[in-house]
């Protein structure tokens, strides 16, 4: 299994090769405390998708596991070690939920100031502005992108260097839909041999990109589980047809949807093969409800 | 990172706050060196010898003025999250306080080096010579006084920086520091010119109140920064979340 919820300190000793290791850590701000008790310990390359409504301490966790935020009680080790070593650090990324561009410098000028601070090289910067497909705004200041392009070009400094681990704040906020797709794909790649932490307010795209999902509600893991395991507490289909039929007649409607309320997704095919054999033609049938909502509640 | 790569980076930084600095201030630079060479130049050329007792007690206030680009950085990059970032990757917030002030250092040095050079040139090609006063005025207080007004600016707007919500415009840090930065030397500028009008002022009064100014303005930036470790915890420098 990739993660341990509640790990007993016990189980897991200080030279555990563990990716990331949270043992019972209460941290915030100034005394304030944001996270309370939190333990989970990840081994497993893939991407965690990390839920929970505004002000939860999603934002916390990952400044907390970055190394940013000291915790009050409790302990983080990264590959085995303590996050206060510089070696603990240098192997992850994290990207904040803000674009951490700085004034005054070009794009490629960034780059290079990024490049330099994690010991990356040069050609290491004309990589990622081909990889990102970037290079034509490599004289630009961040002034004079927009929202997307400057979240694009913050997005670059995680692969300027490889890292095993990498904590994403709100990758694709503030892009459009062809490149938060593009982003998706990027991450997904990279996903395939590192442990990645997603954050992200877009419960679509958490089932579209994530393994696993750690929901986090007043400062507490509410759940920590693969994503196929969380299932709603009520499954709705949606139909389109081409023409209205009666055998119809019985179901809801919701624009040009057609509802129908049932006990899970193993249902769908033979709802699916009963309207056909009654001649209704079908465009599309998708979920209408993402089970994931229901861990806000 | 090795003790050798975090000085480079460290020298990298501060190389590359200096172009920032230049970059998104150099209204101030431009406009306090500009200001200091114009005031210093027709004081040489027209005022004779009370150049040596009027000029150096301007400069700290065109250094505070000129340098205002280090604090400027600061600010967007606690906004903007880079400090955050820098964080994040093993810079410690004394490194970034240390960044700082060294850019202001860096930036007075050039409205100074520039600005005094260049009136003591003209002062010296119009006839006149070297007096203890001139020496005491640029030497105890014009030079020494205009490092220590930048960093009690620099350290000032640190703080209020850290220790407030972002924000911007004239109601900001950057806009109300360079008040805050130049009082120091317009305080003692007003107590020489209180002093002189009710009797002459004797050269070792004059290097007693200048001399005081300075150390006194050191003195508190000194314990400033001292206190900085303390009082500025990392959370202060993070953007809002």
């Amino acid at each position: 299994m990739g993660f341990d919820t509640n790990v007993p300190d016990s189980s897991v000793s200080a030279g555990t090769d563990a990716g990331i290791d949270c043992r019972s850590v209460t941290a915030g701000y100034l005394g304030s405390r944001v996270l309370h008790q939190i333990s989970f310990r990840i081994t497993e390359p893939s991407i965690y998708v990390v839920l929970g409504p505004n002000g939860a301490g999603k934002t916390t966790l990952f400044r907390t596991l970055a190394g940013i935020l000291q915790p009050y009680e409790g302990e983080v080790y990264i590959g085995g070690e303590p996050i206060d070593r510089q070696s603990s650090r240098d192997r992850l990324h994290y990207l904040t939920h803000m674009d951490g561009l700085p004034d005054g410098l070009s794009v490629r000028e960034a780059l290079e100031f990024f490049a330099r601070a994690e010991g990356a090289q040069s050609r290491d910067v004309d990589r990622v502005l081909d990889q990102l497909e970037i290079r034509d705004l490599s004289a630009r200041f961040p002034s004079q992108l927009s929202a997307g392009q400057r979240k694009r070009v913050s997005i670059a400094r995680i692969f300027l260097r490889e890292r095993s681990i990498y904590l994403l704040d709100e990758p694709t906020a503030n892009l459009d839909p062809k490149v938060a797709r593009e982003t998706r794909e990027l991450i997904l790649k990279l996903s395939r041999e590192k442990i990645v932490l997603y954050s992200s307010h877009n419960l679509f795209e958490a089932r579209e990109i994530g393994r696993y999902v750690l929901v986090i509600k007043s400062g507490q893991i509410s759940r920590f589980d693969r994503i196929e395991n969380v299932r709603g507490s009520r499954y709705v289909l949606g139909i389109r047809v081409l023409q209205p039929s009666p055998a119809l007649a019985a179901y809801d409607h919701e624009g040009e949807y057609y509802l129908r309320e049932l006990s899970g997704p193993e249902e769908v095919p033979a709802v699916l093969r009963e309207l056909m054999a009654q001649g209704v033609q079908i465009r599309e049938a998708r979920e209408m409800e993402n089970p994931l909502e229901d861990l806000f509640t | 990172m090795s003790e050798s790569a975090t000085e480079n980076v460290s020298r990298s930084l501060l190389s590359v706050s200096v172009r920032r600095a230049w970059v998104t201030g150099r209204f101030f630079l431009v406009y306090g060196t500009g200001i200091s060479l114009l005031l210093g130049v027709l004081l040489a050329h027209f005022s004779g010898p009370s150049f040596a007792s009027s000029y150096p007690l301007f400069v700290p206030i065109f250094g505070v003025v000129g340098s205002m680009g280090g604090l400027t950085v600061f600010t967007s990059d606690r906004t903007k999250g880079v400090l955050e970032y820098l964080i994040a990757y093993g810079y410690s917030p004394r490194r970034l306080f240390a960044n700082v002030l060294l850019t202001t250092l860096v930036l007075v040095s050039i409205v100074v080096g520039i600005g005094v050079s260049v009136s003591l040139g003209v002062y010296f090609a119009a006839g006149h010579t070297a007096t203890s006063a001139l020496t005491i005025g640029v030497g105890v207080y014009a030079v020494p006084m205009a490092f220590a007004c930048a960093a009690f600016a620099a350290t000032v707007g640190v703080y209020w920086t850290a220790l407030s919500s972002p924000r911007a415009g004239i109601n900001s840090p950057v806009g109300l520091i360079p008040f805050i930065g130049i009082l120091p030397a317009l305080v003692t500028l007003f107590v020489i010119v209180a002093i002189t009008l009710s009797g002459p002022l004797s050269t070792t009064t004059l290097l007693l109140i200048l001399g005081s100014a300075t150390g006194l303005v050191a003195i508190f930036v000194i314990v400033l920064l001292a206190s900085m470790g303390r009082l500025l915890r990392r959370e202060r420098l993070l953007s809002p979340a």
